[in-house]
């Protein structure tokens, strides 16, 4: 594996190459938690941005009445994107599910908003993620 | 709980505007210029959406 680099950006994309294998820790931290993986290629700088960026955006759709369902199957193909792109967001997701905070109201005015932070929120990780990705194969500086 | 329409849209494109500009560049100058650029556009064009639907409610 190789050396997990600063923020300071002194080195070259090359030189920051992680096997393939940490990519994929790199992967599953970042869905775990929002820029963990960053912070595992040595970004920490940049994660705890992400971390916050979307933690803050997800903690408001869930404040605006946001239903979190996971909707496996063909017949609604938006609510499959939808439920996917929550999910993407690792252990806040299943923390707000399990403490059942995200039960939803369809009632509410403001609960389409709140499915769209959570659902962005969640589909952004996944390209905060690739980006970790990137960052630990040495395609990115 | 946010109530105000413009209030939620105001949020959401800064926090993603933000995640884009942090993505998409390096140098806290050029995320911060690309974060504006970003934040100003969603806001523009989800009015002047709003402003062309106006005329057809329902």
């Amino acid at each position: 594996m190789g050396t997990p680099t600063s923020d300071a950006g002194l080195e070259r994309p090359g030189e920051r190459a992680f096997r393939p294998g940490a990519a994929a820790i790199a992967c599953l931290l970042g869905w775990l938690l929002p820029g963990a993986g960053h912070a595992y290629v040595g970004r920490p700088g940049r994660g705890a941005f992400f971390c916050l960026a979307l933690l803050t955006l997800f903690g408001v759709g869930v404040s605006l009445d946001a239903r979190l369902t996971l909707h496996l199957g063909l017949d609604d193909p938006l609510g499959l994107v939808i439920g996917a792109g929550q999910a993407a967001l690792g252990l806040p997701y299943v923390l707000a599910r399990a403490l059942g905070g995200a039960t939803g109201d369809v009632r509410s005015a403001t609960f389409d908003y709140g499915v769209t932070f959570t659902a962005t929120a969640g589909l952004l990780n996944v390209l905060v993620m690739l980006d970790a990705v990137d960052v630990a194969l040495g395609r990115k500086a | 709980m946010i109530r105000s329409h413009l209030l939620n849209l105001v949020v959401y494109s800064a926090l993603v505007a933000a995640v884009f500009a942090a993505l998409m560049r390096e140098g806290v100058g050029r995320q911060v210029r690309l974060g504006a650029v970003l934040f100003g556009a969603f806001v523009l064009s989800a009015v002047v959406v709003g402003w062309l639907m106006a005329p057809f409610p329902g």
